[in-house]
């Protein structure tokens, strides 16, 4: 254990210190920051629409971030040959991949704490009379699902990453998060269409189950709208971390499996 | 004498594009004694870096046995007893000396900052230990990566290139180093292409062209003069003229001071009486050690030549063609 918590304390170090994630970042908190400037909506209205708009920031910023920092993840070390002086100590390959996963989340969550703490700043400052307990409560919660979201997608590129070249993995865990986000709900109308082919369906039907959902954690219609609500919200995060979970050790246990058996 | 590394019929093979198999390395045997530094030579696409990563277990032998330090390659108890350091090492640039060997010592299961701090000193980074590892210079880089290849206090060391690009005082305190190590008996296993330094330091090396051996042994005996030189003085002018017609001999005279460097045959005998007859006197009469350059051309020049292929050095294009493959084969 101790092996992989220093492993992912090292790469925390180097992440939050590439230049590339930190100008990804500071574009993130400067547009959480002056969002409140770019609304022009009724006071009710604007509320609605700047949360929805800072928390769409965050989601984007934050996936272009997993996928920066975790496509390079692996490949780099076996570039500038670190991998190699690891390796050749007492560690093996698993450790170090989780090591790396770990370290990656790790650096994900303080650039998203950043995000948030900015957030709700800015919120304090902009709307003091409407920053209310609830809308905090919202303002944390939203990042928070969209933190396991992205570890979620983290794995997704740690996976590919252990077979596949950066460039290629790009496009890979982002189709992935974009499919898994964007389309689940027309591939859930496609797989229960009557009227379409069998093997039509049937491909949908895999690509839904194959896939991780990211939908499922976005939840910023219940969060945003008041009208929605979550019924029995302590089970339905739990619902949502375990599916993260399973999905997660999925991946790590597939990537490790390819990892041990690659030539670095 | 136990061996450190022992190796049978080792091989690492790839499948070529075009459906063939290219052998990296070729049924390598290799016995290193411990305690000794052994020189790995050959040049670039040998098959050196692949043979290291075999040892550590960080790529598979498609076929044969490697022992390391008496267990098999790639145990992971066995990467407790020895180190690496890889050509050209790359650290984190953000971490200070002392992080680096703070991070490498954690991955032994216990971060011991006094050990870190006794090796840099060690190899005189005692004052720079603070400084972040993107203000040190290639040379400091390297005893860095010497400094936390000893974390372990390893009874083997693999050493890639440790001296390629270090200006000469960097140079020689590595090759220092590394003879320090032998006297604490350590065994050191190092691939270079720096033949002076191998030659100087080195008790046993192996030279591999194309993946295979081509010469394997003490390097007193692989660089033993088949040849002598001589000098004499007072020789008379027309003895010395008799000589420069003898084959694969150079014959240098001057002022009745004759210098002969010839092949060490059953006529050497013939040639000091008759100098001795003539009146002249012998200054010295030793055998003359060949240069590992020399040994090392020779052998893989012998070998391409052999193979069907030119003289001398590989060509860029020849070393692309045996770097191209690449799907490993599996047995």
């Amino acid at each position: 254990m101790n092996v992989i918590i220093n492993i992912a304390r090292t790469t925390i170090g180097e992440a939050i210190r590439r230049r590339v994630l930190l100008v990804i970042l500071l574009i993130g908190v400067l547009f959480v920051a002056i969002a409140p400037g770019l609304s022009v909506l009724s006071a009710r209205q604007e509320l609605t629409v700047l949360k929805s708009l800072t928390l769409g920031i965050i989601q984007l910023t934050s996936a272009v971030i997993a996928i920066v920092l975790t496509v390079y993840l692996i490949p780099n070390e076996i570039e500038r040959r670190t991998i190699y002086t690891i390796l050749s100590k007492p560690v093996r390959r698993w450790q170090f991949l989780i090591g790396k996963y770990l370290g990656a989340i790790g650096a994900l969550g303080l650039m998203m704490t950043l995000m948030t703490v900015t957030l709700v700043v800015v919120f304090w400052v902009m709307k003091p009379q409407e920053t209310t307990v609830t809308v905090l409560r919202e303002l944390t919660l939203g990042p928070l699902m969209f933190y396991v979201q992205m570890c979620l997608l983290a794995a997704v590129s740690v996976f590919f990453s252990t077979f596949t070249q950066p460039i290629v993995n790009f496009f890979l865990s982002g189709g992935t998060y974009l499919v898994g986000s964007l389309f689940s709900s027309v591939l859930k109308t496609i797989s229960e269409n009557k009227d379409l082919p069998l093997a039509f369906k049937a491909v949908a039907i895999f690509i839904q189950n194959a896939l991780p959902n990211f939908e499922y954690f976005n939840i910023q219609n219940p969060l945003i709208n008041p009208g929605q609500q979550i019924q029995n919200e302590g089970l339905h995060y739990l619902n949502l971390a375990f599916y993260a979970v399973a999905y997660i050790t999925a991946l790590l246990v597939g990537g490790i499996l390819i990892f041990d058996k690659r030539e670095v | 004498m136990s061996l450190a590394i022992e190796t049978k019929k080792l091989t690492k093979s790839y499948k070529t594009k075009g459906g063939g198999r290219l052998d990296v390395v070729k049924e390598l045997d290799l016995q290193v004694e411990a305690g000794e530094i052994y020189g790995f030579l050959g040049p670039n696409g040998a098959g050196k870096t692949t043979t290291i990563k075999m040892l550590l277990g960080i790529i598979e032998a498609t076929d044969g046995e490697a022992l390391v330090l008496g267990k098999e390659a790639g145990d992971i108890e066995v990467h407790r007893e020895l180190s690496y350091l890889p050509e050209k090492p790359y650290y984190y640039e953000h971490m200070t000396g002392l992080e680096i060997m703070e991070f490498y010592s954690s991955l032994f299961g216990k971060r011991d900052t006094e050990k870190c701090k006794a090796l840099l000193e060690r190899v005189n980074l005692a004052n720079d230990m603070n400084r972040t590892i993107n203000q040190y210079s290639k040379g400091m880089q390297q005893r860095v990566g010497l400094a936390q290849s000893l974390l372990n206090d390893p009874k083997l060391l693999f050493l890639d290139e440790p001296t390629g690009g270090l200006d000469p005082i960097a140079h020689i305190e590595v090759r220092d180093l590394i003879l320090e190590f032998r006297e604490e008996g350590k065994t050191v296993f190092i691939s270079s292409h720096e033949l002076s330094d191998v030659e100087r330091i080195c008790d046993r090396v192996a030279i591999i062209n194309k993946g295979e051996i081509v010469q394997q042994g003490k390097l007193d005996v692989l660089l033993a003069g088949s040849r002598v030189e001589l000098t004499a003085d007072s020789v008379p002018a027309g003895i010395a003229d008799g000589f420069k017609a003898m084959e694969d001999t150079t014959v240098s005279f001057k002022q009745g001071r004759l210098i002969m460097d010839m092949p060490d045959s059953s006529e050497t005998n013939g040639i000091l009486d008759a100098i001795r007859t003539a009146g002249g006197t012998i200054i010295s009469f030793v055998p003359r050690r060949a240069r590992l350059e020399d040994l090392f051309l020779e052998s893989v020049s012998a070998d391409n030549k052999v193979k069907g292929r030119k003289m001398g050095r590989m060509t860029i294009k020849d070393l692309e063609a045996e770097e191209a493959p690449l799907e490993e084969v599996k047995e």
